[in-house]
């Protein structure tokens, strides 16, 4: 395995998860994109060495790369395209709605905790 | 025939629920029927051979069926159940007049209780056995807070609730290191099992029946659910459910008996239980609050006989089993009466009762002297073979055993006498309310069982001793006595009687004062402590912040890869297959580094832009160029719509803290250690050299194309690729509906 796109990958995860736990959706999106391309050079690695490209009649097979790992990493491409654009588009509707992009804390989760810190109203707080 | 009963029961069940409110108070009745008849088919099966059967499998393969097995112990446990369910139903026809309100919800709960508890003494499977013991628990949580508008029943119905439901968890674990251990999950096929995880599982299992039948010190719930009305302590909290304990005790005792633990755990609590319930039977004067106490003492009797587990104890137990259904189903039924006719059931306010309820208290002296073990009554049999069970042990067992049945026995005579003579003794005469023979007749009729069992001894023996032989694991098993003959026992027993007869009389009515109940406070206490307990976590763990959600997956996650370390080799890592994807891999982590620092949704666009097209050259050096020019089409792509969606948002992002940011960094960098490590682990174990060559052939030969990625994709999984175009596709009318949403709102709003 290679050492420099092992490091690659491990920074690129790193990057991105660090990106995917902050509060702005446009910054969750980057750090969404980032985890992507560190699958797709994990598993183009994974296949082996790098080589002349897989086209038959262009070079000598022995000196190829491994074509499978190739086409499964480019429907990985593609999938992971497919949810980044829908990803922007929620982004775009969230910003329409609210004026920002930034991800509110769940506020039923919020009236739950209130309740629960106040015991002494809870029956009557969950029976309305 | 099982089913036809359990679908009978089920089925009344479910008319009373709906019709119950119509039907008022002849509901109870209405409710007799299906005990009535499980009963009879009880009764007409007695010393029957082989055990009845039925199963029906409801996962193949993992044991999961409904297993039912009705052998000479389930016949008399059926007895039991249904024979008293059939007198607790017409008592409290009696014990709910005639303007008594839920009447109806009352005959469908106690009814659902009586098939549940039904259930759990045929089952065969220990799942079976384990859903009717969780369900008696909650019919009984709901029948104990029938009256649902008293903070204090509420109070008693979730102890009950949380120490029987808790002890069913803790059965849970038990029964799937047990089952685990002996390789089955049908009772009757549980062959002895030894080992670590079948002796926790056997202590497990113990500490689950110590809470259902209410031993020491899970006992608080027992005298606490005394609020409940009386024909459910009758036929729950003493004849019934208090007893699910006990039998599993007694069925698992063949395949468990040989465990140290099991047998040491067993002793502790029935001798701890038989000897502060006695005591506590002594010095409360709640008439109902002194028979559940004695209640406490009688199970722990039982636990410890099962748990000793010669073939005479279990005779003994068996033969107890009965005598205290009897007795102790009767005593509370007439404390009942008591209640409803005079008022109160405080022993300080009733008088002369002997002379106004005269047929009341025959019942009760009958049941007593049974309960007290005196002749000639089915109660006393069944002490003297427990005399003799504990004389037949060696060394310490023999001591612990022999205080425990002959310290119990004075005690219980003692209480026995006290409770006769304090509710039932001279003093000012209680006002009393008109007779009610719905309420009289049960408990005579309970009362004079323990009278018929001594006369008719014979024959029951013949029905006991084959469910003893089955609980002793086969044994051959002695024969229960009228007359035990001029014996050890025999000397011990009149000495109980007379020491303890002159106790209980001379504590009769003496003033004082009830106990505290501090168990019960400590109880209550502890259950509040884990409600607490589970409010807070439920703040600290539901706080609603999606950052802090994914920092806690993120966080654990990684801990996966902790195995792999070992798996590491360094073997197959080079450093690089050429100088420059050094280079590329420098690029694409700087840009993504870049990506954190930057300030602008525009630059951070153009950055993910960078680090999109460094992938791309990887690609082209790895020697993929389909990969390299998708890639590049799909960042170019990406960029466009990330610039659309926030591009005109340019203010800064929003500030964090150091120390949130500082986790954060933590949590990610960890993560992206997990995969190299993962990744360095995997590298290790290379599969051999891909088939270029075949593949290469079968491409130009069967796919018709020289670009072998492409062949794969469009010929070898074709279908995947068709279902990749399908997913673009939605993703694309999904986008088109949203940007469609967003922008009407925004025309709307403008």
């Amino acid at each position: 395995m290679n050492a420099a796109l092992l490091l690659a990958i491990g920074g690129l995860t790193a990057v991105g998860l660090y990106l995917l736990t902050s509060r702005s959706l446009s910054r969750i999106v980057i750090g969404y994109s980032l985890l992507g391309h560190a699958t797709v050079v994990a598993l183009i690695t994974a296949g082996g060495p790098a080589g002349w490209p897989p086209i038959a009649g262009g070079a000598a097979p022995e000196d190829m790369s491994n074509p499978l790992p190739q086409a499964l990493t480019l429907t990985a491409i593609v999938i992971s395209f497919g949810l980044t654009l829908f990803l922007l588009a929620l982004a775009r509707r969230q910003r329409t709605l609210s004026g920002d992009d930034l991800v509110e804390d769940d506020l039923e989760d919020r009236r739950i905790a209130a309740v629960e810190s106040g015991p002494t109203e809870t029956e009557d707080s969950v029976a309305t | 025939m099982i089913f036809g009963l359990l679908v009978l029961h089920v089925a009344v069940c479910v008319v009373l629920a709906c019709a119950g409110r119509r039907l008022g108070r002849s509901s109870l009745l209405v409710g007799a029927v299906p005990p009535a008849c499980s009963a009879l088919w009880g009764a007409a099966r007695l010393g029957a051979s082989p055990p009845a059967t039925a199963d029906v499998t409801w996962v193949n393969g993992l044991d999961l069926a409904m297993t039912f097995r009705v052998d000479a112990f389930a016949e008399i446990m059926t007895l039991i159940v249904s024979g008293i369910g059939v007198l607790v139903f017409v008592y409290a026809f009696g014990y709910f007049g005639p303007g008594a309100t839920h009447t109806g919800r009352f005959a469908t709960t106690l009814l659902a209780f009586s098939t549940s508890m039904l259930g759990l003494v045929w089952a065969d499977s220990v799942w079976t056995l384990f859903v009717f013991w969780e369900l008696t628990s909650v019919t009984s949580f709901l029948l104990v807070g029938h009256k649902s508008t008293d903070t204090e029943v509420l109070a008693a119905a979730r102890r009950a609730l949380m120490v029987t439901a808790g002890g069913g968890l803790v059965l849970l674990a038990g029964l799937l290191l047990v089952t685990g251990e002996a390789g089955t999950t049908l009772i009757s096929e549980l062959a002895p099992v030894d080992g670590t995880a079948a002796t926790i599982g056997a202590v497990l299992v113990m500490i689950a029946a110590a809470t259902k039948s209410a031993q020491v010190p899970f006992h608080p719930w027992l005298p606490g659910a005394m609020v409940a009305p009386t024909p459910v302590s009758a036929y729950l909290h003493a004849a019934t459910m208090v007893k699910a304990g006990v039998v599993l005790v007694a069925v698992a005792g063949p395949a468990l008996g040989g465990i140290g633990a099991w047998k040491g755990c067993g002793l502790a609590f029935g001798v701890a239980s038989i000897v502060w319930g006695a005591l506590g039977a002594l010095r409360h004067r709640d008439a109902k609050l002194i028979l559940a106490w004695g209640t406490v003492s009688q199970l722990g009797m039982l636990i410890t006989l099962f748990s000793v587990g010669t073939p005479v104890a279990v005779l003994a137990a068996v033969a107890l089993l009965v005598a205290h259904a009897l007795f102790k189903g009767a005593l509370f039924l007439i404390v009942g009466e008591i209640d409803v006719r005079a008022g109160t059931r405080h022993i300080d306010e009733l008088g002369g009762l002997a002379r106004s309820m005269p047929v009341a208290f025959a019942a009760a002296v009958l049941a007593g002297l049974s309960m007290a073990g005196a002749p000639p009554l089915f109660g006393f049999v069944a002490k003297e073979t427990a005399i003799q069970a504990a004389l037949g042990l060696d060394g310490a067992e023999a001591w612990v055993v022999g205080f425990g049945v002959i310290g119990g026995s004075v005690l219980t005579v003692a209480y026995t006498f006290r409770f006769l003579v304090a509710v039932f003794g001279p003093g000012p005469e209680t006002p009393l309310s008109p007779r009610r023979h719905a309420l009289s007749v049960p408990p005579l009729v309970l009362a004079v069982g323990g009278l018929a069992a001594f006369a008719v001894l014979g024959p029951l023996d013949a029905v006991l001793a084959p469910a003893a032989v089955r609980l002793s694991g086969g044994a051959p098993v002695d024969h229960l006595h009228r007359w035990p003959g001029l014996e050890p026992a025999l000397a011990i027993s009149a000495v109980v009687l007379v020491v303890g007869a002159i106790v209980g009389l001379a504590l009769g009515r003496t003033p004082g004062q009830a106990p505290a109940d501090h168990a019960g406070r400590w109880t209550d206490a502890s259950i509040d402590g884990m409600v607490a307990f589970g409010r807070a976590t439920v703040v600290r763990v539901q706080h609603g912040s999606l950052p802090v959600y994914l920092v806690t997956m993120a966080a654990v996650a990684p801990l996966a890869a902790t195995p792999l370390l070992a798996d590491i080799s360094l073997d197959h890592l080079v450093r690089w297959h050429t100088p420059l994807q050094g280079v590329l891999a420098a690029t694409v982590v700087g840009a993504a580094l870049a990506l954190c620092w930057v300030g602008t949704r525009l630059g951070a666009g153009l950055a993910l832009g960078a680090a999109g097209i460094t992938v791309a050259a990887v690609f082209v050096i790895h020697g993929a160029p389909d990969l390299a020019l998708t890639q590049l089409l799909v960042e170019a792509a990406i960029v466009v719509g990330f610039v659309l969606a926030f591009g005109h948002l340019s203010r800064s992002f929003p500030k964090t803290g150091l120390r949130w940011r500082t986790v954060r960094m933590t949590v990610a960098g960890l993560g992206g250690v997990a995969v190299v490590i993962g990744l360095a682990a995997a590298s290790g174990n290379p599969v051999g050299a891909p088939p270029l060559a075949e593949l290469a052939a079968a491409s130009v030969g069967e796919g018709g194309g020289s670009n072998i990625v492409n062949v794969i994709l469009t010929d070898i999984r074709g279908l995947d690729t068709l279902g990749e175009v399908l997913v673009l596709a939605t993703v694309a009318l999904g986008v088109q509906a949203l940007a469609r949403a967003a922008s009407s709102r925004e025309g709307s709003a403008s």
